[in-house]
């Protein structure tokens, strides 16, 4: 197998605390691998027993294949290298030496450094971009380039492995980014494994092709950073509401933290007829408004499809490129019925879809609020050759109200429904 | 290159030529003058005047004694510093010499001073007293498997207070020693022998080698302990082996010269500010100068206010002590 690191089974406890319990983790060749959790949730320690610096107590760590107790000082730092969140040193050491201490695990300690030892110092120097700062005294170094300095003394060890403990935490937004990018470039160029703890979850998210969620000493999920950072699960292990998008770069997860500390769930169901991303920025609106969500038919896989998913709404799905189904439909039907107010989206029209709006003519939901969002024209998004139009101006004539965008959408549903209780 | 070698050159040539002429200072000086020349003629051709005897009997054994001393104690000052990472350790500041010096007393007093194949019992319980109080002061700092360095600073000067008052109490009950116990805790050279040169060399020389051995593990461990284990360092025995020979030192310099503070804090200090802190340098230049320095102290100890003679020990505090403080106040200033 290509399995770079293999975890199973440890635990691991400080006096009578756990703080590992029962890990396993697999973790492959050249992967950027982040640990977030809460603090508290052992994410270091496991970094520590990965790194050797702490003994399992019970479990095992192999790096590549080898048991990690069985093997000496020397052959885990030759494979492995560590970079703490800052490093200060309290006497002055000139960078080009701190860089040089990378190669001691190679080092014959009658011969002293070789020319190869220079060399091999020099190359990680060049690399981390720190060529320039070679003469110059470690401490005098701002953060973000003692970090460099000290990526470019793990890079001198030649490891396989680089083991990060909140590398960029203490960094300004620039440095975090050029430090994760250069790690990234390490993972690809030289197919190194890189673990890292990451509180930034977006960075985890930007960075990781894998995430471990930890929450007190165990793993709580793992996978791709789409199967992990959900909304739901940060809610359980963070225990904090958000809104989680698509960045718009890099396609992945991207979070949102709610300003509003707790969502107040308001007991009103919305469902929102929309697809294709014109339900994006509504569905995350009033999710955060504490509205309770349901969306369709929208095909797996639509942005509004994985908006849904993330958000935890209720989807009547369809699988791509055949229409929509009578029990795709069907669902539809139940989930509009059910809900207090229906949103339509500016979404486009075609025949796949067509049956989302002959759905807003179904006897049983005429007397349902109905809110349209008109932000083009509807001819511009009508793709059926006029017959889409004609439901639509039949829809409109029964809706609620009609708005040219999300600003005001919820204080318009709150007064639908609260119109629609009176009556 | 070239240029670099040459400054890598300078400092310890101009250590040299300072110890060479510290030493023939110290021993051209003093109660009687013996002039430069007649000091080489002595060596040389070995005549037997008043003026040979005094150079080779009494001057000679202390000089030398002193610089062996001074540069033992200067490489264990600059070996804690970079364990401990703090620039305010030395074996004085852990408690080491105060442990050794009443292992010392405890030998005079108890009156267990036999000589073994030239190994004074008083030196061994001496090195018994640093080595144990350093492990106390040590487990002392070290708790729940993490040691702050400033509990470690604190329990050193704790213990070293409370092992002086010990000391003190001591020299109370026994007036009849009170002279030779003064000896130790002020620490003096006045007693030097050749013997006692001879001993101490042949433990602070070979010490201090194992010492320079592990001056690169040194550097790294400046890096912090978790950095130097993930370079492949065993941390744990590397402490013990460079800890225990620092004992040993301290050991042998308090049997033969009593308690002689400050010099191992502030000789590396002077070779940082020179020469980096680069422990491949700091090590052996501090030695030098440690040499250098104990051989002037003595020296002016001796001739200050002739014909009492100030103890070494106290002329190194009076030197030793404002810098100290120059020291703390550089660090706040960071």
């Amino acid at each position: 197998m290509d399995s770079h690191i293999q975890v199973e089974k440890l635990s691991f406890s400080y006096d009578y605390k756990k703080v590992l319990e029962q890990v396993d983790m697999s973790i492959k060749k050249g992967c950027f691998f982040c640990l977030v959790g809460p603090n508290g949730s052992g994410k270091s320690t496991l970094l520590k027993v990965i790194s050797s610096a702490l003994k399992p107590q019970q479990g095992v760590v192999y790096l590549e294949g080898r048991n990690i107790v069985h093997m000496k000082g020397r052959s885990v730092a030759k494979l492995l290298s560590f970079v703490p969140q800052n490093t200060s040193l309290e006497f002055d050491f000139k960078v080009s030496d701190v860089v040089l201490m990378g190669r001691y695990p190679y080092i014959n300690k009658l011969k002293g450094e070789t020319r190869e030892d220079l060399t091999i110092a020099e190359k990680a120097m060049e690399y981390t971009n720190t060529t320039h700062l070679r003469d110059r005294s470690f401490m005098e170094l701002s953060g973000g380039e003692r970090q460099r300095v000290i990526l470019a003394q793990a890079l001198a060890q030649e490891p396989d492995i680089l083991i990060l403990d909140e590398p960029v935490s203490h960094l300004d937004l620039q440095h975090q980014v050029e430090i994760l990018n250069l790690i990234k470039k390490m993972c690809v160029d030289r197919k190194l494994t890189a673990i890292t703890v990451l509180h930034d979850l977006n960075m985890a998210s930007a960075y990781g092709d894998y995430i471990v969620m930890m929450k007190d000493g165990k793993i709580m999920r793992q996978g791709t950073p789409f199967e992990t950072l959900t909304a739901y699960n940060i809610k359980e292990i963070f225990s904090t509401d958000v809104y989680v998008s698509v960045s718009p770069v890099g396609n992945k997860p991207y979070i949102y933290t709610l300003t509003r500390p707790n969502i107040e769930k308001r007991g009103i169901k919305v469902h929102i007829i929309c697809g294709g991303g014109s339900g994006s920025s509504i569905i995350g609106k009033l999710h955060s408004e504490g509205f309770d969500l349901s969306s369709g038919v929208l095909t797996i896989g639509d942005l509004d499809w994985k908006i849904s998913k993330e958000n935890d709404v209720l989807i009547a799905e369809e699988v791509p490129f055949v229409g929509i189904s009578d029990e795709a439909y069907a669902m539809n039907r139940k989930l509009a019925a059910e809900a207090d107010a229906i949103v339509l989206a500016g979404l486009y029209l075609g025949k796949s879809n067509m049956r989302n709006l002959e759905l807003l003519l179904e006897e049983d939901l005429k007397g349902k609020p109905l809110i349209i969002i008109e932000d083009d024209s509807f001819a511009e998004r009508d793709y059926t050759g006029g017959t889409a139009l004609q439901l639509y101006e039949l829809i409109k004539g029964r809706s609620s109200s009609i708005l040219a965008d999300s600003k005001r959408l919820s204080e318009e549903i709150l007064k639908a429904v609260g119109t629609h209780g009176e009556k | 290159m070239e240029k670099s070698n040459k400054k890598n050159w300078l400092v310890p040539s101009i250590l040299v030529v300072l110890l060479a002429a510290a030493l023939l200072l110290a021993a051209a000086t003093g109660a009687v003058r013996i002039s430069t020349k007649e000091i080489i003629e002595i060596l040389t051709k070995g005549t037997d005047t008043v003026n040979a005897s005094i150079l080779m009997d009494i001057r000679l054994p202390r000089v030398l004694l002193a610089a062996v001393i001074g540069a033992g104690l200067a490489a264990v000052g600059g070996v804690m510093q970079s364990i401990f990472k703090n620039p305010l350790v030395d074996s004085y500041t852990l408690g080491m010499s105060s442990g050794a010096a009443l292992g010392a007393v405890i030998s005079i007093i108890t009156g267990i001073n036999v000589s073994i194949m030239g190994i004074e019992t008083t030196g061994v319980f001496a090195f018994a007293g640093a080595v144990l109080t350093l492990f106390f002061v040590y487990s002392l700092a070290y708790t729940r498997s993490r040691m702050s360095i400033n509990s470690l600073l604190l329990a050193g000067v704790a213990v070293s207070y409370f092992l002086a008052s010990v000391i003190s109490f001591l020299m109370m009950l026994n007036n009849d020693k009170i002279e030779h116990i003064v000896f130790w805790t002020m620490g003096s050279l006045s007693m030097a022998t050749w013997n006692e040169f001879y001993l101490a060399s042949a433990i602070i020389l070979p010490a201090t080698a194992v010492l320079l051995y592990y001056t690169r593990e040194l550097n790294i461990l400046v890096m912090g302990e978790d950095a130097a284990h993930h370079l492949g360092i065993n941390t744990a025995v590397l402490k013990n082996i460079l800890l225990i020979t620092c004992a040993l030192i301290v050991g042998v310099v308090v049997s033969t010269g009593g308690t002689i503070a400050f010099l191992g804090l502030v000789a590396p200090h002077i070779i940082r500010l020179v020469a980096g802190s680069d422990n491949k340098k700091v090590i052996p230049y501090s030695a030098l100068l440690g040499a250098v320095l104990l051989v002037l102290s003595d020296t002016a100890g001796r001739l200050l206010i002739q014909p009492v003679e100030i103890p070494v020990g106290v002329m190194t505090s009076i030197m030793g002590g404002p810098f100290f403080i120059f020291l703390l106040r550089r660090q706040k200033a960071k």
